[in-house]
């Protein structure tokens, strides 16, 4: 196990480094200058124009601010002064904002991972709770109603169905209960809602087309075991149909729907730009897009490291449940990294 | 509902009846629960007139909605957020009338005068002004402050990065400034005569000058403070995340990011303490949301919400000038002092034609843009100045109105009748700032008479404004909002020839000389006078086509008094209360 | 990577994915049936299964009508709705938020301008866009496949890893920095931009799935029988291995311009995807939802409509990508 994980960390480094030269690379020929954009129309005199790129190191060139971009990401620093010390990762101060990097994803991060763990929940208790109705009871109505909305769900775009929601919850309710009963449409804390009720059109919104794949891969799990010869086996040995369910099939069916749910896990932590967009949710993904828009380099770069950590870490911990639901893998048979 | 669940179906599994029940029944009851769960939105209070008296009444606490500040260490009070919080924080040499943004009254400084031909500014400190801890504000304190802003190394003091001022264009008046590095002490222009006496030499005439140093970011600082920091709950925070300032209002506690800033009335303050205990500034990122906590009570002022105006005048009542609430008239309306405009590129021929560039500006449609895309936070500009400024007079640029005829007139003796052989307009913009409705209404006003036009639309403002800089346009687009309430903001920084916002070469003349000989008069009627005569001049020209000036969109809550928002998008605090 | 194809992303390496139904056909066929309809060659008896089936028939004559509303829009469309862009601003006002009518089948948007008109028009955009960028991902993905699968070794391994680089990029990200820095003129516009951003950004799914295509036949006797025939490399790629590889590909494919929609869609909504240009016809339905939501309150019709005909278009993509599948499955079953 140990050695997988240092292989899988040993292959995680080209990547990284490749994403993040590439990155590097883009913003040079990005059109657009981050010291600019923050004067916006206001004039700047050229000794701070020059003040500020220096200070941002935008003067030197992008294989330079690369190598140091990297040196900073190192937790740990050395000079001859004060020796070895362990500060953690310097990701670098905002240019729109003069705070440090850091700062303002320790503020951002809460929010992104509150909304895609509620998000999950609602996956996970729907999107296999439908699966599995939708199995059990093939060819029934339930079975067709499921298969339908799951096929709509994924054809809709997650933004549009962010603002229809917003429309039916935040406007429509409103108008219908005369202001009674509504939902938030923006933002995520504020008078007069409690927090998580600022969550719930968000979640739903973020978890709407991977509820839809998950129950689909569950159905479609449950009914390619439910064929097999173990399962007729245990029929045969006199089993209720429930105890074939949760003790035979259920633990071979959910290792692909598990899979999918964690590596969807890791996709939602970093920062699902357009649910955050249309709710206006002060999350990572809102954060960079925004940064995007005004070149904040140190921004997009600690993001971008950021999320691929994160993928990282999460599909770790998927391929490493993976192991442990499937005891194939973890006595041992070779497993194709 | 379901029949039995149980049956032998081809590779369906077989289950009993009471696990499934319970799933179903769980994800009913979560669905159901999203909707009953939605909370109780409290109905938004009506617009009682209050039948308290208006004496005022001192105490409560007023909670003020803002959007994150870039900062607000005073060097660095660079949008509207930031200003506003420095301006209840702070206070400058002079300040602007409540009633009047045209009106200049003292602040910090007691009286002032200037020399003969406007170039030494001698102004006399308040010896009663104090900051919040106490000490008396110097001469020294505005010489700091200042230097601090000039300064291109200057370090940002809670990330101790290099991070220099943005508005050091204030100081750009100022002798020295231009050459601060090489000075050893700073600003040349700046002297001490005493303690309470600052004297201030001009790099070239300039009799409004005093107009200039209201700016809330020219307000004094302490040394000791900013680069010791500030004593808070026994340790030291940075200046930056908690300034002590000479104004009404001093902060209760850093600042929070992202969640709020808190002030708390001065009892230092050397004016008319203010009535309220405090001040919560509550950031909010989506004025949305913001509009949403204003209706449930929970904010004092807020901005309007998307196309909510008209439902907001008839719950709330309109402000009676647009820029004061009282209960009962608590919806601002007010033209504020920014401009929308349109940049024209005469270096292509067919736009260095004036009759050309009148028909353009003749042709479109301003009421239209501003009824169906804005409705009602924007009114039509007839000027490149806007209604709060002093000396404004409306339709002194002739030709921003609508006049069909006459833009088909003066096309036809631009040499393009009905818009044959004119060549092809483009509209340049930036396709993230909401622009492309204003442009497809202007596209489709210039259509109508007779032109070719397209969109140029840029992916964002970084990449526009590049294009813009390398003069890659045809008509442009931008905003302009004025950073002191006189003519010469608008002409200064947008018609000089050397100024960054000048996108246009005057075909014959330059009216450089003019701003300059404006700006020697000490006369006010005369240098108004001159003013208002050098805006027609321009107007005259058509360097850009003015479409629309900015309003308030912003209401107040019943139970405030008093409440002052003035066209320059400062809110004094100080003089509003709360009735019980 | 992008809430919208994410999930797609993610379900890489096979053909897993949305499922339709199973057939319900009886166990056996009459052969002498089978043969009249013409299906002893391999593509006739897929179609054939596809005819079959309900719902992708469905699928595929929607498309059909759509592609033919929109070759032929030009012809019929401006003359009873008036064109997508065209503003009156004399009579915008009075014209916002109409409801649906003869005129108006989906009534107006902000400015005045009929809906249906503008639907219709950006059916064109999303339908080229969709096609262009499945295109340009196909080619460079088959070709890039090709030489990882058959050559393997060191080619196989650096294809490989760029391929893990540009699935491990956060895709909106990676796709918003390009189209900011991929020039947009007049002639053109931002339709190419969009196209390669996304076709680009599609390569490696398709390479992933020939190349274990490849893998899984390579193995076969007869390709060994065909290289001791002397056949050289690239006939045994074209004849014998791209036969086979084409089928989860081409499903693929089907349900990827779906995907690309709802990417352009998306790409759109957030401004950097279809930009108005020359043509005073373009325009996007992304970018109708992006305008129309600050009106939400006035109407929700400006962001229905468009929203309704981007569902519908890409389920029927998924439907006939699943109908596809199914038809070409069968047959390899039998």
């Amino acid at each position: 196990m140990g050695r997988y994980i240092a292989r899988r960390i040993a292959q995680f480094i080209p990547v990284f480094l490749g994403v993040t030269l590439i990155l590097f690379f883009i913003t040079t020929v990005l059109p657009g200058d981050p010291v600019a954009v923050r004067a916006g129309t206001k004039p700047l005199s050229p000794a701070v124009y020059k003040s500020l790129r220096h200070a941002y190191g935008l003067d030197k060139p992008w294989y330079v601010q690369y190598v140091d971009y990297l040196g900073s990401l190192s937790p740990v620093r050395y000079s001859p002064k004060s020796g070895l010390r362990f500060p953690g990762p310097d990701l670098g101060v905002s240019i729109s904002y003069g705070r440090p990097v850091i700062a303002m994803f320790e503020e951002t991060f809460p929010y992104t991972a509150e909304l895609a763990f509620a998000a999950i929940a609602v996956e996970i208790v729907i999107g296999i709770g439908v699966g599995i109705v939708a199995a059990v009871k093939q060819f029934s109505i339930w079975d067709t109603f499921a298969t339908l909305s799951t096929s709509i769900l994924v054809a809709l775009p997650v933004f549009w169905l962010g603002v229809m929601l917003q429309y039916l919850f935040g406007i429509l309710l409103q108008q219908w209960t005369g202001g009674i009963f509504y939902l938030p449409i923006a933002g995520a804390s504020g008078p007069p809602f409690a927090d998580w009720q600022y969550l719930i059109l968000p979640a739903v919104t973020l978890a709407s087309v991977s509820t839809a794949y998950a129950a689909r891969i569950m159905r479609s799990q449950l009914l390619e075991v439910g064929g097999q010869d173990y399962v007729r086996t245990a029929q045969a040995k006199g089993l209720s149909p429930s105890a074939v369910l949760w003790g035979h099939e259920m633990k071979n069916a959910l290792i692909p729907v598990v899979t999918f749910i964690g590596l969807d896990l890791g996709a939602m932590l970093s920062g699902a730009i357009l649910t955050e967009t249309v709710f206006n949710w002060p999350g990572i993904g809102n954060m960079i897009y925004q940064a995007i828009g005004r070149r904040d380099y140190p921004v997009i770069f600690g993001g971008v490291s950021l999320i691929l950590f994160i993928v990282l870490v999460v599909n770790l911990l998927v391929d490493i449940s993976y192991a442990f639901l499937d005891p194939r893998i973890r006595l041992g048979s070779k497993v194709e990294g | 509902m379901c029949s039995g669940l149980v049956g032998t179906q081809e590779g369906g599994t077989h289950v009993s009846t009471p696990r499934f029940r319970s799933v179903i029944v769980l994800a009913a009851v979560m669905v159901l629960a999203v909707g009953v769960l939605g909370a109780v939105g409290c109905t938004p209070k009506a617009a009682t007139t209050s039948s308290s008296s208006s004496t005022p009444v001192k105490g409560g606490t007023l909670s003020y909605y803002i959007g994150e500040p870039a900062a607000i260490d005073p060097y660095n009070a660079q949008e509207t957020e930031g200003v506003q919080v420095v301006h209840q924080l702070f206070r400058s040499l002079t300040d602007f009338d409540d009633y009047d943004a045209t009106k200049l009254v003292p602040a910090a400084a007691s009286t002032w005068t200037v020399n003969a031909d406007a170039t030494v500014w001698t102004f006399h400190l308040n010896p009663a002004d104090k900051f919040s801890d106490g000490n008396t504000v110097t001469a020294q304190d505005f010489i700091y402050a200042w230097n601090r802003i000039a300064n291109p190394n200057t370090v940002n003091t809670a990330t101790k990065k290099a991070d220099p001022s943005q508005i050091s264009y204030h100081l750009a008046f100022v002798r020295g400034t231009d050459d601060y590095g090489n000075a050893p002490k700073g600003i040349s222009g700046l002297k001490a005569l005493d303690a309470n006496t600052l004297q201030v030499t001009l790099k070239a005439p300039f009799a409004e000058f005093d107009y200039v140093v209201a700016h809330p970011g020219l307000a004094p600082v302490e040394k000791s403070l900013v680069e010791g920091g500030v004593d808070y709950n026994g340790s030291k925070v940075a200046f930056g995340e908690m300034p002590v300032g000479n104004g009404p209002f001093k902060m209760s506690q850093p600042w929070k990011h992202n969640q709020y800033i808190k002030v708390v009335a001065s009892d230092t303050y050397y004016g008319a303490k203010p009535y309220l205990a405090g001040v919560n500034f509550m950031e909010y990122k989506d004025p949305d949301t913001a509009y949403l906590a204003f209706q449930s009570g929970a904010l004092d002022f807020s901005q309007i919400g998307t196309g909510k105006i008209k439902d907001a005048e008839s719950k709330y009542g309109d402000s009676a000038d647009g820029y004061t609430s009282n209960p009962g008239k608590q919806v601002l309306l007010g033209a504020e002092n920014s401009v929308y405009y349109l940049l024209i590129n005469n270096k292509i021929s067919v736009l260095n034609n004036l009759k050309f560039r009148e028909a353009l500006s003749l042709a479109i449609n301003r009421q239209a843009i501003c009824d169906t895309i804005f409705q009602g936070s924007r009114q039509p500009a007839d000027n490149i100045v806007p209604p709060g400024i002093a000396g404004y007079q409306p339709g002194a640029w002739q030709y921003a109105k609508y006049d069909v005829a006459a833009a088909e007139k003066a096309l036809a003796d631009a040499g393009y009748p009905g818009g044959k052989g004119a060549p092809q307009i483009t509209l340049a913009y930036n396709a993230d700032g909401g622009h492309q409705p204003i442009m497809e209404l202007v596209q489709a006003d210039l259509t109508k008479i007779g032109l070719k036009v397209k969109l140029n639309p840029f992916a964002d403002f970084p990449t526009y404004l590049k294009a813009l800089t390398a003069k890659n346009f045809m008509v442009g687009r931008l905003g302009w909002v004025a950073d002191y309430p006189i003519i010469d903001d608008f002409m200064n920084p947008l018609f000089r020839t050397t100024s960054s916002n000048n996108y246009f070469v005057f075909p014959n003349k330059t009216f450089d000389a003019e701003i300059d000989a404006a700006r020697k008069m000490t006369d006010p009627t005369q240098r108004l006078a001159a003013y208002q005569a050098l805006d027609k001049q321009i107007g005259d020209q058509v360097p850009v086509i003015p479409l629309m000036f900015y309003k308030h969109h912003h209401v107040v809550s019943s139970r405030v008094h008093n409440f002052i928002f003035s066209s320059m998008y400062l809110a004094d605090l100080s003089k509003c209360w709360i009735s019980k | 990577m992008s809430d919208d194809i994410r999930a797609s992303e993610v379900l890489q390496g096979g053909v897993v994915g949305p499922q339709a139904p199973p057939e319900q056909e009886p166990p056996t066929e009459n052969l002498a049936r089978r043969e009249l309809a013409g299906t002893r060659t391999l593509w006739g008896d897929a179609w054939y299964r596809l005819r079959r089936n309900k719902m992708a028939l469905a699928a595929l004559t929607w498309i059909v009508i759509l592609v033919a509303v929109t070759l032929t829009a030009d012809l019929w469309v401006p003359q009873h709705f008036g064109m997508p862009n065209a503003i009156n601003t004399a009579t915008a006002e009075a014209n916002q938020f109409l409801g649906p009518s003869l005129g108006h089948p989906f009534g107006t948007n902000q400015l005045g301008q009929d809906m249906f008109s503008q639907v219709v028009y950006g059916a064109r955009v999303s339908l080229s866009v969709g096609f262009l960028a499945v295109a340009i991902a196909v080619v460079v993905g088959l070709l890039l496949g090709a030489i990882s699968g058959f050559y393997g070794g060191l080619a196989d391994t650096l294809i490989m890893r760029v391929a893990d680089v540009f699935l491990a990029f956060p895709y909106i990200i990676f796709a918003l920095l390009v189209l900011s820095v991929l020039p947009r003129d007049f002639v053109t516009g931002s339709i190419l931009p969009t196209v390669l951003t996304i076709g680009v950004l599609g390569w490696p799914s398709i390479a992933r799935v020939l190349r274990s295509s490849i893998l899984s036949v390579k193995q076969n006797d007869y390709v060994d029988a065909g290289r001791a025939l002397g056949a050289n490399d690239g006939r045994l790629i074209m004849r014998h291995i791209l036969p086979n590889a084409i089928a989860p590909i081409l499903v693929y494919a089907t349900m990827s311009v779906g995907g690309a929609i709802l990417t352009e869609a998306a790409l759109s909504f957030l401004g950097l995807g279809i930009l108005p240009n020359n043509l005073s016809t373009m325009i996007s339905w992304g970018q109708m939802i992006a305008q129309g939501q600050p009106y939400l309150t006035s109407s929700p019709g400006v962001v229905l409509w468009p929203g309704l005909a981007i569902v519908t278009t890409v389920l029927a993509f998924t439907l006939l990508g699943d109908g596809v599948r199914d038809a070409l499955d069968v047959k390899m079953k039998d």
